[in-house]
């Protein structure tokens, strides 16, 4: 009971920003110059409907029909009227495009010297390269504030589109191309960011998280990224693969057993190492493990699943795994195959992850 | 016409289109243009009912964050084939060929179309179309949205089975469209009656045809790119596969070509009624009749130019955005120029707030937030913020379900006597017309606040801060359903229990109101004279008939 008064007290006494009526909060130093377009359409929009209903209405009272008969004359035309109602709008709709242009110009012109990150899109997840650390991110971005980051994208699939509505900025990533959006972030924090446009049966899960963190820790935060699984023993892997490579695995596989997109992990490296796998040609995984057979090891199978997973598609799915070549780096592939061993440690009965990163249980 | 001549000689006084001849085939194998009108009615209505069942189960779904109804896979079927529906289907027809087909020629003082077959034809066309519909659902469903946007729409492995069978349903609709809008180009060139000038036509044929000109002209872009779009799913041949070398943005480029045009085919007639429900049901000759019939030409010739605002953030220029954004402006100022002459026409005039006037003013007031919410569409810096997101979703539904659909069953309520011959109830009439505005505003206005905020559209599952949003939104759509399920049950009741019709019950001025309810099979025994089609003085009310007459002293144009 305590615990719950005092968040309610905690909540109410740290100020929240969550935006006004219309917007979220602005958190971007750009986010400013599109809301005062909203607000100036906004207004404008105010004037006008209330003009409009108002005389409507007024009208509808006023000139209420008093018997069938009624005969009324009023004027059918008034040239000046028309043109008055013409130009007046006219001329508000070239200020209105004028500021929207103005801030336009803002979002999309990117100043020198950004912080580059790569961003590759695919069904249903989002990967962030950082060429300057060689550190990798899923699902999960982390950004210095104050800092102007360039995003450069591209699509592995289908055409998904980034979207951080507390920044306002938006841009689609194209497959066989790149497009690119900048902001500069005004506030340590985290930030939502959608996939927004429609890219299949996982869409809505096509989700990641922008951490804003302070630009003196962003350096030894990314470096510890980088290199953190590298000096990793084999007995941290599993902790490591479950807790920042899962999440991009997460929306077809899951972990407690139930049916998705793909074949759950539960129990998988009992199925892989006892040849337990129909594939929908009609073979079997054990045919294909074992001495002098196409993948000896059963981890070799696991690898080719990750690199080539075309190429023996399990029955009852169709297939639509994306391949990670060029994505995972070895050590991360022997992490995967690690966090499959061991995957009872790393999780409950109910598939829920029990481990922190640095392979602690979770409370 | 050699038939109807015939039969004209006996005809009686209770000899009308509907009991003129009997049974299911002269139903339909009928070149009468209101019995077309009559069959469009009843079939997009029913498509209506289906679209709308989806709309329900979309949702019912978005009630919790996670989704409560329906499977991820399921809940994109849903949302793709009630915008296919009621875009192909419903939206796209509805005025045009049921109301149009219907009150054209009859406004026209003609005895039908200028194409009767090519008329029958097209009805069965949209009949076909809506068969390839319900096959593609058979054949393992669509889930590309209505947009069918590539390369998810040609990789056969993620989009579901139906995606041929639908874009050959909806190029079969485009030939639908085709034909009406061709014949009513033809007839309105061709049959305008003697001493009916082009500016002494009712608006509702100037926003026809303007209509009728997007139809003819941006159509078969998209029958093309359907096309493509289809071979290149087939066969792989790389236009819009970037795997191939293609151009996934093409297609949308393609697309929108015609989609946004296809905006004022949904848009333009509806507004030609509201003018109509106006004009009549204050009973004041229209205000700045030349300034609303340039509007509709206008904004049909603006529309072909602001496709590209679809794609202000899939990575075109600069320059072409800012050029697109521009253009795109010019569209809302024919817009609020109608808005304007309207309000100027209930200025001293007598106006009754009988169940079509509401659906008009309904519209004047839906259309209002529609089109001015447009404003942040078309505005570069709010509409990277905005795009993709429920702002658009409900933006859109303001304007293509708000208006044109209010207008829709407005000039079926304003056309129902003369279509039946039979009075609806007035009192059930407003009642459904405010549960239908109440919920339909419900639904949508918190559309645009969860947009704004952030939720992007076409989401199975959300973020729990929308939820309150999306209860209420939910709550809104049963109200709206309620409204829709009331206009069924009083409509069809009118037809079996309702009061026989007067020729004019609403004292309207244009040719049709000069027939009888329901109209003769060739709806004039001689071509009638045509006057002021908006000068109500020469006409008064008539107690016995509850409907209006000549006056006495008017000079009567005609007999």
């Amino acid at each position: 009971m305590i615990s719950i008064f005092t968040n309610i007290l905690l909540a109410t006494a740290t100020p929240v920003d969550n935006g006004n009526f219309w917007l979220p909060r602005a958190a971007s130093t750009t986010a400013g110059g599109v809301d005062l377009t909203f607000n100036v359409i906004t207004w404008i929009c105010y004037f006008f409907f209330a003009l409009i209903v108002g005389l409507m209405v007024v009208f509808c009272i006023k000139y209420r029909r008093k018997s069938p008969d009624m005969v009324c004359a009023g004027p059918t035309h008034n040239t000046a009227l028309e043109l008055t109602w013409t130009i007046i709008p006219l001329l508000l709709v070239v200020v209105i495009f004028t500021v929207g242009m103005r801030g336009y110009l803002n979002l999309r012109e990117a100043p020198e010297g950004c912080y580059e990150v790569q961003v590759t899109g695919q069904k249903w997840s989002w990967t962030f390269d950082h060429p300057e650390y060689g550190a990798t991110q899923v699902a999960e971005l982390t950004v210095p504030v104050g800092k102007p980051v360039r995003l450069l994208m591209t699509s592995n699939d289908v055409l998904h589109s980034v979207w951080i509505p507390d920044f306002r900025v938006k841009m689609d990533v194209i497959p066989g191309r790149y497009t690119s959006l900048w902001f500069e972030a005004t506030a340590v924090g985290e930030y939502a960011l959608n996939c927004t446009e429609y890219c299949g049966k996982d869409h809505s899960k096509m989700l990641a998280t922008v951490h804003v963190i302070p630009a003196d820790e962003f350096a030894a935060t990314m470096t510890k990224l980088a290199n953190e699984y590298e000096d990793m023993s084999v007995g941290q892997l599993p902790a490591y693969a479950i807790n920042r490579l899962y999440n991009r695995c997460a929306s077809c596989h899951s972990l407690d057993g139930s049916l998705s997109t793909g074949p759950t992990f539960k129990g998988l490296w009992d199925r892989v190492k006892s040849g337990q796998v129909k594939f929908t040609n009609g073979e079997s995984l054990s045919g294909l493990i074992g001495d002098a057979t196409e993948y000896g090891e059963p981890e070799n199978y696991i690898r080719e699943s990750l690199l080539n997973p075309q190429k023996h598609i399990v029955q009852g799915y169709l297939g639509s795994m994306p391949s990670f070549q060029g994505q995972l780096k070895e050590k991360q592939i022997t992490a995967i195959i690690e966090m499959f061993k061991h995957l009872r440690d790393v999780t409950d009965a109910n598939g829920n992850i029990t481990v922190n990163p640095d392979g602690t249980p979770t409370e | 016409m050699t038939t109807t001549d015939a039969q004209h000689n006996n005809l009686s006084m209770s000899d009308n289109y509907l009991n003129h001849t009997k049974g299911i085939k002269s139903w339909l194998f009928t070149l009468d243009h209101k019995r077309i009108g009559i069959m469009y009615l009843i079939c997009i209505l029913t498509a209506f009912l289906l679209g709308g069942l989806f709309a329900m189960l979309i949702r019912f779904h978005l009630l919790t964050p996670e989704g409560a109804l329906l499977t991820q896979d399921q809940y994109n079927q849903a949302f793709t084939v009630h915008g296919a529906i009621m875009v192909f289907l419903v939206i796209i027809p509805a005025v045009p060929a049921a109301l149009g087909n219907f009150v054209l020629p009859i406004m026209l003082g003609a005895k039908d179309v200028a194409f009767p077959k090519l008329n029958l034809f097209s009805w069965y066309l949209w009949v076909f179309g809506l068969v390839f519909f319900l096959i593609s659902l058979a054949s393992g469903g669509l889930d590309t949205g209505w947009t069918f946007y590539t390369p998810y729409s040609i990789d056969k492995a993620s989009s579901m089975g139906g995606v041929i069978p639908a874009l050959i349903g909806a190029f079969i609709l485009g030939f639908s469209s085709i034909f009406t809008g061709m014949n009513f180009i033809v007839t309105i060139h061709r049959l305008r009656p003697q001493g009916m000038t082009w500016f002494k036509m009712p608006l509702f044929l100037w926003a026809t045809y303007a209509t009728a000109i997007i139809q003819v002209l941006a159509t078969p872009v998209v029958g093309i790119t359907l096309l493509l779009l289809i071979v290149e799913r087939a066969f792989g041949i790389g236009i819009f596969d970037p795997a191939l070398g293609g151009d996934p943005v093409l297609y949308q480029h393609f697309f929108w070509f015609y989609s946004h045009p296809a905006v004022y085919i949904m848009i333009l007639p509806a507004m030609g009624i509201v003018s109509e429900l106006i004009a009549v049901h204050s009973h004041r000759h229209i205000f700045g009749y030349k300034f609303i019939a340039y509007s509709s030409i206008a904004i049909a010739m603006f529309g072909f130019l602001v496709w590209g605002h679809h794609m202000f953030t899939a990575g075109q220029s600069q320059l072409v955005n800012i050029i697109f954004s521009l253009i795109t402006f010019s569209v809302s100022i024919p817009s609020a120029v109608k808005v304007f002459n309207w309000l100027a026409t209930l200025y001293k005039g007598s106006i009754t707030l009988n169940t079509s006037m509401l659906y008009g003013l309904s519209f004047i007031f839906i259309f209002g937030i529609g089109g001015l919410t447009g404003l942040y569409c078309a505005t570069l810096a709010t509409d990277v913020h905005l795009h993709d997101s429920y702002f658009i979703v409900a933006h859109f539904h303001y304007v293509m379900m708000g208006s044109a659909l209010i207008g829709f069953i407005g000039g079926i309520h304003h056309w129902w006597p003369k279509m039946t011959g039979k009075m609806f109830s007035e009192l059930w009439g407003r009642i459904a017309c405010a549960l239908v505005f109440v919920g339909f505003n419900v639904t949508f206005f918190t559309q645009f606040m969860m947009g704004s905020r952030g939720m992007p559209r076409r989401y199975a599952t959300y973020a729990p801060e929308f939820q309150i949003y999306n209860i209420v939104s939910t709550i809104g759509s049963v109200v709206l359903a309620i409204g829709f399920f009331v206009i069924a049950i009083y409509l069809i009741h009118s037809i079996f229990k309702g009061k026989k019709a007067p020729a004019n019950p609403w004292g309207g001025r244009s040719l049709e109101w000069q027939c009888s309810s329901p109209p003769p099979w060739d709806n004039f025994a001689e071509q009638p004279e045509v006057g002021d089609c908006y000068d109500f003085s020469v006409l008064e009310w008539n107690e016995e008939e509850q409907g209006y007459d000549w006056r006495k002293d008017a000079v009567h144009p005609g007999e």
